[in-house]
């Protein structure tokens, strides 16, 4: 019987509580982004998410996710459903040290940030009912099976040898490719000129990166389950790939368009986050420096062709991570070694290539049934309720138009 | 219990549906939210 190790339960419930702060953050982050009509909307995608998926992950989410397999690895059975037999006793096969309970709840905020990534693509012109339902299939149909592939010792993906040590493919591309699908479904917003809006609070924006980096701690290093040297490898990578990609971000931008922009400074932070997070606890801080460096570079290249393909993923959620996702699981392969994390394997520069092949298949398969799976979801949803709002609710601003609210009075 | 939790839930859904949705008749007030743009730099 498995017992309950005190700081392990400790360091896990306290990184519950800083990635749960991450969808708040999250929610400042877009909101700075976009146009002040829109500002509250943005915000309340986010938040409305955290009650929602709150709600959906304790019912069937969880079970669907990290239940017993159905068979095949490709989702779980309701074995778990509204956590019936989910206990403060330790699970026989997940975190063995802490109570079940909380590394449900510590998977319950991976669920949340995810459906909440995703609204950065459809922000200024999708229709509040259209989202909740959205939100509610999206997490269940493509959510909790990607995380049940890859996470649980059933999943197809896990089986295979992939490795993906807090969500660079569950989390991230799963979601930046939703966001592209979106994007492209919704249209572009009206009376755009060009495929992008000047922000309308860049502190605020600063401020929920800032938030978003804290809280990754948690998302990272958390996801050792024990306090240990493990969890401190996935503290300093974390931090590390994060510094790197926000200078480098800042960097390319000051010789691209001349001065050095804050707002890269904020945006370089998160795509270092997101491609790091695959690799926290398999690669040395070394790797994560070159990691940072790598995908500073790829994601500011990927968010500038969005800007010509005049595709209108109106905060670059692909860009950042879709592009940001797949480069850090690829990396994990490259990088990946068990001088790190004996648990894991080695990479391609520890002598063994396959492992990238094996991380190109996870991103193939979970980015293909990301895509197909959304657009389904869109369409559907698009039968029962207009996906976007009309014109002239779109005209002035989702804030009055969907929510009866301003943020600022004029 | 659990039957009664997916109940209410499912309560909710179907009161999301047919909630109020005033984006579809909007026709308002879009001159005093026009977008005011931030600096670029």
């Amino acid at each position: 019987m498995p017992e309950i190790n005190a700081g392990d339960t400790a360091w896990v419930l306290t990184s519950t509580a800083l990635v749960m702060l991450m969808t708040p953050g999250l929610a400042l982050f877009y909101g700075g982004l976009v146009r002040r009509k829109n500002v509250l909307s943005t915000i309340m995608h986010s938040f409305f998410i955290l009650g929602l998926v709150s709600v959906t992950w304790v019912l069937w989410g969880y079970t669907l996710a990290f239940g017993p397999d159905t068979g095949m690895g490709l989702i779980g059975g309701f074995d778990w459903l509204a956590l019936e037999g989910v206990t403060g006793e330790p699970s026989d096969v997940y975190a063995t040290t802490v109570p079940h309970l909380a590394f449900m709840a510590f998977q319950m905020m991976f669920a949340i940030i995810t459906p909440a990534l995703i609204t950065g693509a459809f922000a200024e012109r999708k229709r509040f009912k259209a989202f909740v339902l959205f939100a509610v299939a999206w997490s269940t149909l493509v959510y909790a099976p990607i995380a049940h592939w890859v996470w649980s010792p059933d999943g197809w993906l896990f089986n295979l040898g992939v490795l993906d040590f807090a969500g660079g493919t569950v989390v991230h591309l799963s979601s930046g490719v939703a966001a592209l699908v979106a994007a492209l479904f919704i249209g572009r917003r009206t009376g755009l000129i060009e495929a992008a809006t000047e922000p309308h609070d860049v502190p605020m924006t600063v401020l929920g990166a800032g938030l978003l980096w804290f809280g990754w701690f948690g998302f990272n290093a958390g996801s050792a389950l024990g306090a240990n040297g493990l969890a401190a490898t996935a503290f300093v990578t974390t931090n590390t790939a994060a510094a790197m990609a926000a200078i480098t971000w800042v960097t390319i931008s000051w010789l691209h368009k001349g001065t050095p922009s804050v707002l890269g400074a904020a945006i370089g932070a998160v795509a270092g986050l997101v491609a790091i997070t695959p690799a926290a606890g398999y690669v040395t801080p070394a790797a994560a420096i070159l990691i940072g460096l790598g995908v500073g570079v790829v994601c500011y290249g990927a968010a500038q062709l969005r800007l010509r393909a005049r595709v209108d993923d109106a905060l670059d959620v692909f860009a950042v991570h879709g592009v940001g996702g797949a480069f850090g699981a690829v990396a994990t392969g490259v990088f990946a070694t068990v001088a790190v994390n004996a648990g894991g394997v080695n990479g391609l520069l520890a002598g063994n290539g396959g492992q990238v092949l094996t991380q190109l298949l996870a991103v193939g398969a979970v980015g293909a049934y990301s895509a197909v799976v959304t657009a389904g979801i869109l369409f559907v949803i698009n039968l029962v309720v207009a996906i976007r709002v009309p014109a002239p609710a779109e005209e002035a601003g989702l804030d009055l138009a969907q929510h009866g609210e301003i943020a600022y009075q004029p | 219990m659990v039957i009664a939790a997916l109940i209410c839930f499912a309560a909710l859904l179907v009161a999301w549906m047919f909630a109020p949705d005033e984006g579809s008749a909007f026709e308002g007030t879009a001159t005093v939210f026009e977008p005011e743009l931030a600096p670029a730099t």
